[in-house]
């Protein structure tokens, strides 16, 4: 066909005007761009119930005149922070779950210091969430609890719900969360134990440096930030687009180092050995069988995650105990699928319908 | 309406997104080797422990020159961040109180809690 034959020769001129008033707002709005600051994330009115080193809890004010019996806690993955789930007002989970009615807690982190990088998978599963369960459970004046673990945060959800399988864990929801770590294909390579020393990186870095966290997601699509420059100076013209590339950029930048100890069980109980999914790990002495699991589970997955692939996060609901188990797999990527306009039509309006009559 | 497959600007749009998955695509097999993670990592390692020393140089030196650190400047930057989130959240506090005159005296803090009587409302409609 020829090209000209499809081009509407009567829209050229109203198409001309159209990008010369777009550059020409590319350079005003890119100088604002540069001179500004990029919009306040995780505003939500909340309180801080404890902060002991790394761990931080907030309980977020309830907005409902009524609210569901069994509080939420919220379980962030320790390589990000928890600002992902509370961005700006409209596009905030937890400002979903609060006008739905739901009495919401978030364990969060903070960078581990220099002195924190012995801390060990058995202080995550076995200190902190049972901590912060027990304070969720005095600040609510209820036993039960859901429990909702993000990436990673899913992970130790699930190490802790094998231990204490007996309560007070009512509900679990997971979100794009990895059991089989041979399916974690790139890392698994940058992992390979033929060539990744770990020991001698813990005990040369101490903590594992947040700029290593970072470039490994990176490599993992390594066009893709220079892409989203490409597009964020196309649209910049775009206050919308600007404000969403803001708030993604910033979070997914502001990766957190792992503590020493703790990674060195990820590297070798989980990327080397894979013992989640073999039915061999152990925390602090203690099996964590994730089929000892009986709660009611739902776990989201992401049609498009590049970073917790399908196959790695799909025998979880095959391996696990419940008899109330479901998996959606929904449309977009590892951060879309919790966060954006994708997850607000999506998975929030999904755990709603799955969450609300399980917590009555 | 325009034919938008030969609109300079969608194309130029679809250069630059199959430039990418192509990039990528191919960035992925070449790093799927073995050679890649056995270069990657003695690269890395070595260089992981070189930066570590050269931090901890740093860190003395600044100390001895009466400077702060990085390491000091990002605790800071943290505790500047904790009291920007804080600031923050009063406003939206205030927000609220402002636009709401029945919000209780005294403040959210001492407010009673919300009955825990909830019962999910009929079926909503969701997409996938």
């Amino acid at each position: 066909m020829n090209a000209a034959a499809g081009l509407d020769l009567a829209s050229i001129p109203e198409r001309i005007q159209s990008e010369v008033q777009r550059a020409i707002q590319r350079s005003i709005k890119g100088v604002e761009y540069l001179s500004s600051s990029g919009p306040s994330l995780g505003s939500t009115p909340k309180d801080i119930l404890r902060v002991r080193g790394t761990m931080n809890l907030y309980h977020y004010r309830p907005v409902a005149d009524e609210i569901y019996r069994v509080p939420i806690l919220i379980v962030m993955a320790t390589t990000n922070r928890g600002y992902i789930l509370d961005l700006v007002p409209g596009q905030s989970f937890i400002e979903f779950l609060l006008k739905r009615g739901y009495d919401v807690y978030m364990l969060d982190w903070t960078a581990p210091k220099p002195e924190e990088k012995s801390l060990r998978m058995e202080d995550y599963v076995l200190d902190f969430i049972p901590d912060c369960v027990r304070r969720v459970q005095r600040d609510s004046g209820e036993t039960d609890v859901t429990v909702i673990g993000y990436c990673f945060g899913g992970v130790l959800s699930l190490l802790y719900g094998s231990i204490f399988a007996d309560g007070p864990m009512k509900n679990l929801i997971c979100f794009t969360t990895p059991v089989d770590f041979r399916e974690m294909k790139l890392f698994q390579n940058f992992a390979d134990r033929r060539y990744f020393d770990v020991d001698r990186l813990i005990d040369s870095v101490g903590n594992v440096p947040p700029e290593m966290i970072l470039s490994s997601f990176e490599m993992l699509r390594p066009a893709s930030r220079a892409a989203s420059q490409v597009q964020l100076w196309e649209n910049i013209w775009n206050d919308e687009y600007v404000k969403s590339y803001r708030m993604f950029d910033r979070w997914a930048t502001d990766t957190l180092p792992l503590a020493g100890e703790y990674f060195r069980t990820i590297t070798r109980d989980l990327m080397w050995d894979n013992k989640l999914y073999n039915d061999a790990m152990s925390v602090g002495g203690r099996k964590a069988d994730i089929s000892r699991i009986k709660v009611p589970i739902l776990h989201a997955v992401a049609e498009h995650d590049h970073i917790v692939p399908y196959d790695a996060a799909k025998p979880l609901i095959q391996k696990i105990g419940s008899a109330d188990k479901q998996e959606v797999i929904l449309k977009g990527g590892h951060v879309s699928l919790v966060a954006g306009a994708n997850a607000i039509k999506r998975l929030w309006p999904k755990l709603d319908s799955w969450l609300g009559e399980r917590s009555t | 309406m325009a034919d938008k497959s030969n609109d300079p600007v969608v194309l130029w749009q679809t250069m630059i997104g199959e430039m990418e998955k192509g990039f990528n695509a191919f960035a992925n097999r070449a790093m799927a080797s073995p050679e890649f993670s056995k270069v990657v990592n003695q690269v890395g390692g070595t260089a992981a422990g070189a930066q570590k020393q050269l931090g901890d140089l740093m860190e003395k030196y600044l100390v001895s020159m009466n400077l702060p650190s990085r390491a000091q400047m990002v605790s800071m930057a943290e505790r500047l961040q904790s009291i920007e989130g804080q600031l923050n959240e009063i406003k939206a506090l205030l927000h609220q109180v402002h636009s709401n005159p029945n919000a209780p005296e005294g403040g959210y803090a001492g407010a009673p809690k919300p009955p825990r009587t909830r019962r999910p409302s009929p079926a909503r409609g969701e997409q996938k």
